[in-house]
């Protein structure tokens, strides 16, 4: 897999760069085949497609532009942010062009008095919370890659984190998009106030993984930091109590800020690496849980009231952080914890899937059981609160048959989260890994909605062609849908159908 | 682990890019292909053959990375970047040769005779005082204001007089008690810094150290392993592991980068067992200070922004003893810069061979410290001194850059510590 579709374009991709570099400049248009190398994998790296071009507009206009050339020479592409997804999701084929708006950084506004901010889908996470502090602010979602991810990509995913237990996903905190579609269009989703009229197209587009458009202005929502915190550090000997422990915090009736699990060859990695946190290495888990609020006496004492839980459930000793230097520390553990599993093996492989919370004990089990099964090493770090589970496996892909093995145990521990009542992806979306299980959950009526609502925004489905519906793989059932839909092809849709989208008002005026 | 020749440190990349934010080039060009995961792409795709060392789209971004290692320490599977970059350099190298302006630094810096030629003519014309008034951007300029920031600072800027430069017997330790050091000189550090050298032995003997002189010592070879240049790195290694001789003395260091490539020697030197010996005697200047306190001079009233070295945070991983060295000097008041971490662009002759990327890398470090205007900028590396003291120049900061030993050192002065 060498990418040789530059052979295979041939003058196309020629003329196709040359178009791209007198909208974007030369310089920011890659056709080599080493600089398209270095963009085929995303944070999931068992996936690679090395793109066609790989463009990297800078600014909202040179989007639009792009997109229109695109549209007119009828180029499928991909929208990449920092490459950090866990699906394969932004990995374009050797016929598409990966749009990279890492340039598209700017903080745009921060008005501290309505807690808004209106940033470029290139800004990274964390710099915005940074930007925000000072008017004692911050941007809520906190995915683990945040010091890495963009906002961009976090809308795409509808990307979660630890403290979304309590504060709610990526879509709680997005209140407007301004959107490049398939064809140019710029359309603007979202009122000024957040609520939305008629149907909540901003609640459609945030995780639609990039099969709508381009979200070229993202306003959001910021929080007060809060003004007390607790951080609490529970460890286990057994990982069925800690999960069990899990539920237990929980109905108690007290909303934790986070609450997150790791077990022993997570806690072992982590320690070996520059995070080292101080988790005790003989635990078989931990539990981190934050709470959080206005009030001191307050937050003290629901600390208290779940430090008792914990230790009523089997936790051998409940440390809290002593500092914001500390608590710093427990948290960069777990939150660099999957950059961490280099250390067990070359090759990984991170899950995501959500169980209902009351089976954690015994699903952990059964995850247990099926690396033992495989023979394989499984690292459970994962939000515990929201029963989101990242069962990491690592291995050597050099080893003759392992990745099958691999993706034979993957399978196996997805049909348990499934059969638990759960479902195969908490918040790192489908792209292109989790393709083969959407079948499993979803019958193909189901599908056939997703496919129809993607159709809205982008009729001739160019945008991130191949990920999350698996069209092609369910033939029988695209084709009869696409009849009843009275849609033969989707070229012949007709594009006006879009006019409801283009809501004109002036949320985004700079 | 096998070892094939520095690559294996990439293995236990899994992807996850939390080194983005901490590249330099990265966060000029937002392109992967100028990150440390896109660079881990390039050399592993060398290693297996899947890209050849003569492609020019390898080569650009192999040849645009810093080499500041800013990505290694934040990178939680611990990939030894900087070991993979240098075995993958070798591998252009191997293929393409030097590139004729690298070879023509690489012979005029670190060249043992001619080197000391070029050095000598460096001096005069710095003496002139023509560089420090020509200095702006552009090539030519901008290597004067290199020039022009070598040149040592008066010390009657500081409003000292006395000019002595022997340690006072009154604050020395006796004599039984003295640690014994011997002095790494280097090329530059030689040739442009001697006033460093200077100030690094008084400050070390009045807080306990002798320091010993070893006359057979050669050049780190740090440019030239930088360079692709193995071979002749490890000739300089061999001569230098020789000439420091097989026992237990501290090798002390004033150049970040020169320690950074010393403490490598382990991997490079033929006989491990040597290399690692003389790797651990290696100790930055700073860390022999901190251990002895180091003991406190009188005041400066100056304000000081530091600025690390990446070989000296990132590569040695010392944060804290310059700082320590800096607290020793009372009234001094350190500023603490938001971007300090951030490589200043100089990276040996990339400042050199890459001017755009170098000046684009250094722009935003200009841009906080014109807002912050520290009268000292402070860095432990003869390079980062240059680059940013040219750079100061030419954006017209009034702040001079001066190694964290000088600062000690005048303090010293001021105390009276010399007689």
């Amino acid at each position: 897999m060498t990418g040789g579709g530059e052979g295979g374009r041939g003058g196309r991709g020629e003329s196709l760069a040359a178009a791209l570099g007198e909208i974007v400049g030369a310089r920011h248009v890659r056709t080599a085949l080493p600089e398209r190398i270095t963009y085929a994998r995303d944070g999931l790296p068992t996936h690679r497609r090395v793109p066609g071009v790989v463009v990297l507009p800078g600014s909202r206009d040179e989007v639009v532009a792009v997109v229109r050339l695109l549209a007119a020479l009828g180029v499928p592409f991909v929208p990449r942010g920092a490459g950090t997804g866990l699906s394969g999701g932004a990995l374009a084929n050797d016929d598409a062009v990966l749009m990279v708006l890492t340039r598209l950084n700017r903080i745009l506004a921060i008005d501290p008095r309505n807690r808004i901010a209106v940033v470029e889908p290139g800004v990274v996470n964390v710099r915005l919370s940074a930007a925000a502090a000072p008017h004692g602010l911050y941007y809520s979602p906190d995915p683990s890659s945040q010091t890495a991810c963009t906002i961009g990509g976090n809308v795409a995913e509808n990307a979660g984190g630890p403290h979304c237990l309590k504060y709610g996903v990526t879509a709680t905190h997005v209140l407007g998009l301004e959107v490049v579609l398939a064809d140019g269009q710029v359309v603007e989703l979202g009122s000024p106030g957040g609520e939305p009229w008629g149907p909540d197209l901003v609640g459609l587009f945030v995780g639609s993984e990039g099969n709508f458009g381009i979200a070229t202005r993202i306003r959001v929502r910021l929080l007060p930091v809060p003004r007390a915190i607790r951080t609490l550090l529970a460890d286990f000997s057994a990982l069925r109590t800690a999960g069990e422990a899990v539920s237990a915090v929980i109905a108690s009736g007290i909303v934790p800020a986070a609450l997150e699990m790791m077990d022993q060859s997570c806690i072992n990695a982590v320690e070996d690496s520059v995070y080292a946190a101080g988790y005790p290495r003989d635990a078989a888990a931990v539990l981190l849980v934050e709470l959080d609020g206005c009030r001191e006496e307050a937050v003290a004492a629901d600390a208290d009231t779940i430090a008792g839980i914990l230790r009523a459930h089997g936790a051998r000793d409940v440390l809290s952080a002593a500092d914001a230097k500390q608590r710093e520390r427990l948290w960069q553990g777990r939150k660099k914890a999957f950059g961490a599993m280099g250390r067990l093996s070359r090759d990984l492989v991170v899950q995501d899937a959500v169980v209902p919370r009351s089976s954690l004990p015994d699903v952990l089990e059964a995850i247990g059981r099926i690396a033992a099964a495989y023979g394989l090493t499984v690292s459970n770090v994962f939000h515990a609160g929201d029963g989101n589970l990242h069962p990491n496996i690592s291995f050597d892909g050099r080893v003759p048959g392992l990745k099958a093995r691999v993706d034979q145990a993957s399978g196996e521990i997805m049909a348990v989260c499934i059969a638990a009542g759960g479902t195969i992806t908490g918040e790192h979306g489908i792209g292109l890994d989790k393709l083969r299980y959407m079948p499993l959950i979803f019958d193909g009526d189901a599908l056939a909605a997703m496919r129809a609502v993607r159709l809205v925004f982008d009729p001739l489905e160019r945008v991130n062609p191949g990920k999350v519906v698996p069209v092609h793989a369910c033939r029988e059932w695209s084709g009869v849908r696409s009849a009843q839909w009275g849609v033969r092809s989707a070229a012949d849709r007709d594009r006006s159908s879009n006019s409801a989208l283009r809501i004109p008002h002036s949320a985004f005026e700079s | 682990m096998t070892d094939r020749g520095g690559f294996e440190g990439l293995d236990s990349c899994v992807h996850c890019g939390f080194c983005l934010q901490a590249c330099p080039t990265f966060l000029a060009t937002g392109d992967e292909s100028d990150s440390p995961r896109g660079r881990i792409e390039l050399m592993r795709a060398l290693e297996t053959g899947e890209l050849a060392p003569a492609d020019p789209g390898v080569a650009l971004h192999l040849d645009r990375c810093l080499g500041c290692r800013g990505c290694e320490p934040v990178c939680p599977s611990g990939v030894s970047y900087g070991r993979g970059l240098e075995a993958a350099r070798a591998l252009l190298t191997a293929r393409r040769g030097v590139p004729p302006l690298v070879r023509a630094a690489l012979g005029a810096l670190t060249g043992a005779d001619v080197s000391r030629v070029v050095y000598a003519l460096a001096r005069l014309v710095r003496a002139t005082g023509i560089p420090s008034r020509l200095a702006g951007w552009g090539r030519i300029r901008f290597a004067l204001g290199m020039l022009a920031a070598t040149k040592p600072v008066r010390n009657a800027e500081f409003g000292m007089r006395n000019r002595s430069s022997r340690v006072n017997s009154a604050f020395r330790t006796p004599h039984s008690a003295f640690t014994p050091v011997t002095l790494f000189r280097g090329c530059v550090m030689e040739g442009l810094f001697s006033h460093v050298h200077d100030a690094t032995i008084r400050t070390l003997q009045v807080n306990g150290y002798a320091v010993r002189e070893v006359p057979a010592q050669v050049c780190c070879g740090a440019l030239h392993a930088h360079a692709g240049l193995r071979d002749e790195a490890r000739r300089l290694a061999r001569t230098n592991v020789a000439a420091f001789g097989d026992d237990d003395t501290p090798i002390v260091v004033n150049s970040a980068g020169c320690g950074a490539m010393l403490k490598e020697y382990g991997h490079l030197v033929d006989v491990p067992g040597d290399g690692a010996r003389f790797a651990a005697r290696v100790r930055d200047v700073s860390e022999l200070l901190a251990e002895r306190g180091p003991r406190p001079g009188a005041p400066l009233d100056v304000t000081v922004a530091y600025d690390p070295p990446c070989h000296l945070l990132h590569a040695q991983r010392i944060a804290e003893p310059p700082e320590r060295m800096l607290r020793a000097i009372p009234v001094l008041r350190v500023i603490s810069m938001p971007d300090a971490a951030q490589c200043c662009g100089s990276a040996g002759l990339f400042t050199l061979v890459e001017p755009a990327m170098s000046r684009a890398v250094l722009a935003p470090k200009l841009a906080s410290l014109a807002e912050a205007r520290p009268q000292v900028v402070a860095t432990g590396n003869p390079g980062c001194l240059m680059q940013l003291g040219a750079g100061l120049s030419a954006a017209g900061v009034p702040a001079a850059v001066r190694h964290p030993v000088e600062l000690l050192d005048e303090s010293y002065r001021a105390a009276g510590y010399y007689a």
